[in-house]
């Protein structure tokens, strides 16, 4: 059986790391799915899904590593006027970090309960934000 | 008391209390080409314009009756925009000035809607500034007070001729009309020099930095703002009437108005420049340059 369930969060801050595992744990919790896997899937390329000790000085961390990484002063060929939207696309840091950081993460199901480690954080990375994001839950099992 | 912080140039294209339906948002992407944007409510800009530290945003709707057959944007939805926001929104009106009741439309939009000023787009709505036939519209506004937001200079828009909107076509009416304030927005880009000649020429022309077609902001703002034509114009002699401008949706508002704090301006410029002009050319305020 697969379930398929999406989150919508609307991001206040242009880079930020907003902790959602209850509300992957809650969607868990209430599938009918007992046993399989939850995949957390974001539907954007300027955002990510991360896991990571849910610690505000490693979020810190983490921020300062993407930036120095990603600079926002950097030389990027995606900021050019792009056709296709009819927009600038002056947001490359976003979607480099967003390719640093990946767009999905996958837990198992066992007897109706997401498996986390006591240290693991699910998190959706905004990093072009405001904006109104859309995350996939999708849980595939029996 | 702090000056606000004033966005002189966003559009209400995509709002939902704009694009009430599927056909009206069909046709606000076909018209502004941003092919690959959605409607969201109003609300949600105001998530946006609290990171950014802006204030208040001047929504300018844009009337196509005559070219295309409807506006990006009413009158009235800005009137209830506003309505709606009354600390966050400034309400612009537009006009086809080719449409039969252009004046009636007009005098509706200030006498009655109270709307803030009058936007219009020479390259789409194909008309040049300096056309006789638009005294009518220029002697409304006069009546009224209202100033007028002008596209000004290339637009990447579809279905747009950049003729229209050099900034040597709208001296004639600075010249014919020293009362009007009319800012030419996007600092008329690529015609910046011809801009500021006329900006240093006629106190009741403006222009705005809603500008971004190359690079990131901040290179951007460099080029324009410091090679193309020295900073010192912007400190000095322009100081007064150049505004803040976001261009949104289209634009990047963030990294713009990082980019604009990040010129080597004087405090006091910034200030003028991020809303006290604003006020000024809305005819809140009054400046009497010497």
């Amino acid at each position: 059986m697969i379930e398929h369930n999406e989150i919508q969060i609307m991001t206040t801050e242009y880079n930020t790391f907003i902790r959602i595992t209850e509300k992957v744990r809650d969607i868990v919790s209430n599938s009918k799915i007992k046993n399989g896997v939850v995949y957390v899937i974001t539907a954007h390329t300027t955002t990510g899904i991360a896991v990571n000790e849910g610690l505000e000085c490693l979020e810190s961390d983490i921020h300062d590593l993407l930036s120095n990484l990603v600079p926002e002063d950097g030389n990027y060929a995606h900021a050019r006027f792009l056709h296709s939207y009819g927009a600038m696309g002056n947001n490359p840091t976003g979607h480099l970090k967003s390719h640093l950081t990946g767009n999905h993460c996958v837990f198992p199901i066992a007897d109706g309960t997401i498996r986390l480690g006591k240290a693991q954080e699910i998190y959706l990375c905004e990093f072009d934000g405001p904006q109104d994001r859309t995350v996939y839950i999708t849980l595939m099992g029996e | 008391m702090k000056t606000p912080v004033i966005d002189i140039h966003a559009h209400p294209w995509l709002f939902e209390e704009v694009c009430t339906t599927e056909e009206q948002e069909a046709f606000v992407i076909d018209m502004t080409g941003l092919y690959k944007s959605g409607s969201f409510p109003a609300e949600e800009h105001f998530i946006q314009m609290n990171y950014n530290g802006v204030d208040k945003c001047v929504l300018l709707p844009l009337d196509l009756t005559t070219t295309h057959g409807v506006s990006l944007g009413t009158n009235e939805q800005v009137r209830a925009l506003q309505d709606a926001f009354p600390d966050r929104f400034i309400g612009f009106a537009s006009v086809d000035p080719f449409r039969d009741d252009a004046c009636d439309v007009l005098e509706h939009a200030f006498g009655t809607l109270k709307l803030s000023g009058l936007k219009l787009h020479p390259g789409k709505q194909r008309f040049y500034p300096s056309d006789e036939a638009l005294e009518p519209i220029w002697q409304i506004c006069e009546k009224y007070n209202k100033p007028v937001m002008f596209h000004a200079g290339m637009s990447v828009e579809p279905y747009t001729l950049s003729k229209y909107s050099h900034p040597m076509e709208f001296e004639e009416l600075a010249y014919n009309h020293p009362n009007l304030r009319i800012c030419l927005a996007h600092m008329a880009w690529p015609w910046v020099k011809e801009a500021c000649m006329l900006m240093l020429k006629y106190g009741n022309v403006y222009a705005d930095t809603a500008c971004l077609y190359f690079d990131s902001a901040r290179e951007f703002y460099d080029q324009v703002l410091t090679k193309d034509i020295p900073i010192t114009w912007v400190d000095r002699g322009l100081r007064h009437q150049i505004m803040f401008g976001t261009n949104d949706p289209r634009l990047e508002a963030i990294r713009m108005k990082k980019a604009l704090e990040a010129l080597p301006l004087r405090p006091s410029t910034k200030e003028l420049i991020m809303g006290g002009n604003a006020l000024v050319f809305l005819g809140l305020e009054e400046y009497t340059r010497d």
